[in-house]
């Protein structure tokens, strides 16, 4: 029963073999019970972790990322193709420089643009996960010349004239500004999806740490009446960020502001704000 | 959470279905990120990492059938390789101090996890082992550390530390086969 293989049994759990010795060591659990025992034994320890409540909008960014990936490994995938195919027609309102200061560093014909369109939503992946589909999406819109009008953020685009030159134009953003007390900074940005899904993403930075269940909490308001729209945590660097669907509210907000909430999933504030702007 | 239809909804994402997927996803969201949580200590880390094995699981990475154990055996198994790379590559270190701290049964009392069953029963096996155990444990397979980082920290040779894990690794083994026996006489 303990033969060499066995002795690997600690570098397999470890992920320290290379991947010919794990598919062979992977081999021997088929016929070594006791290695497979073990394996399965260790597969419980996950089940010791205190709950951790994931960051907001963690599954569309997971999902999208996901089935991005495989768009981009499969470029006949015919979803993909279709909505490329709108990009792509909404893009020839676009200027062709609208994207190039994007970090893209490969220029592809105008007629490829679908094809950018792939590589840039695959390729921030790396990068701190979660700007990876607000980049993209800045991207895209970016790439149609036409930033959804919403919230009344942009006024000046009733003329569809001279394109953007830099990504960061071609939608519309607005600031938030700290409440008297708080640090940090947050912008709020309306982006369109391929799909046509209208998300708020707010980014913000150089806001305090949060302690035990505490969020950050987005807010649309109108008179009196807040609703929540995405909460989220910071890194050790005070980053955070949220991702929030909003299609279903495209009701006339007067303004937009972030709270610190003692826990997630409040319906109406309880914290103080940190940061605000009207719209 | 019914174990038998992992399998079928994994054979339904080989066949690119993306329900599929995304219901393999709810099913083990709050778990994933918990573990990977409790590993990295980074939520945007915790996060990517969640994300690779996703990605892995999509293309067919590693694939999984029932030689290799239980289902979620190996889906944890890839989720706490993707958090070691992570935490290797950026070089993410823990306190020294941090080590010796297992969950043990009372600081849990807040919050109930959905996973309470499987919780307790881990936490019993865990119980049995001796501290310097539970640390090998802590050190070998939550901080993902290397054999010879942790030869190190302990300041014991590397084989010592090898058969230590896999001593403690076997302990735990017999004593959740224990209690599942008596669980099955006890129903
Ligand atoms: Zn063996």
């Amino acid at each position: 029963m303990n033969n060499e293989h066995c002795d690997l049994l600690i570098d397999y759990l470890n992920g320290t073999l290379s991947d010919e010795e794990t598919r062979q060591f992977e081999e021997h659990l088929k016929t070594c019970d006791e290695c497979r025992e073990i394996a399965d034994a260790t597969g419980q320890l996950p089940y010791l972790s205190e709950p951790a409540v994931p960051p907001a909008g963690m599954k569309s960014r997971i999902l999208s990322n996901v089935f991005a990936e495989d768009v981009a490994t499969d470029s006949s995938s015919t979803s993909s193709a279709s909505s490329a195919a709108a990009g792509a027609t909404a893009g020839s309102k676009a200027s062709s420089s609208s994207h190039a200061e994007s970090e893209s560093s490969d220029r592809k014909p105008r007629d490829e643009v679908e094809e950018e369109k792939v590589m840039q939503m695959t390729q921030p992946i790396r990068k701190r996960v979660w700007w990876t589909p607000a980049i993209a999406a800045v991207l895209l819109v970016s790439l149609l010349g036409n930033a959804y009008a919403f919230m009344q953020l942009q006024q000046e685009q009733a003329d569809p004239a001279p394109a953007p030159t830099q990504p960061e134009t071609a939608f519309q953003s607005i600031d938030l500004q700290p409440s008297e007390g708080f640090d940090g900074d947050a912008t709020a940005a309306v982006i369109e999806e391929q799909d046509g899904a209208l998300n708020l993403v707010v980014t913000a930075e150089q806001l305090a740490v949060l302690e035990g269940e505490q969020v950050y909490q987005v807010w649309l308001i109108k008179g009196d009446t807040p609703i929540p729209a995405g909460a989220f945590t910071t890194n050790a660097d005070g980053e955070g960020a949220t991702y929030f669907n909003i299609d279903n509210n495209t009701e006339e907000w007067d303004t937009i502001a972030i709270t610190l909430e003692p826990q997630p999933g409040n319906e109406l504030p309880q914290g103080e704000i940190v940061l605000s702007a009207g719209l | 959470m019914e174990k038998s239809s992992d399998t079928l909804l994994y054979s339904r994402i080989k066949e690119k279905d993306k329900d599929a997927l995304e219901c393999l996803y709810d099913r083990y969201e709050k778990i994933l990120f918990s573990f990977l949580y409790k590993m990295t200590q980074d939520r945007d880390l915790a996060e990517e990492a969640l994300q690779e094995v996703f990605i892995k699981i999509w293309r067919g990475i590693g694939e999984y059938d029932d030689s290799k154990g239980k289902f979620t055996s190996w889906l944890f198994r890839m989720a706490q390789n993707s958090a070691i790379d992570l935490i290797r590559k950026r070089k993410v270190t823990v306190p020294i101090d941090e080590v010796a701290e297992m969950p043990s049964k009372d600081s849990s009392v807040e919050k109930t996890a959905e996973w309470q069953d499987e919780k307790e029963q881990i936490q019993a096996a865990v119980s049995q082992l001796s501290t310097e155990q539970q640390e090998m444990i802590q050190l070998f397979y939550f901080k993902g550390h290397t054999h010879e980082k942790i030869a190190e920290i302990c300041g014991l040779p590397l084989g010592t530390v090898k058969s230590r894990i896999r001593l403690a690794l076997s302990k735990l083994k017999k004593s959740l086969h224990g209690m599942q026996e008596r669980g099955a006489i006890d129903e």
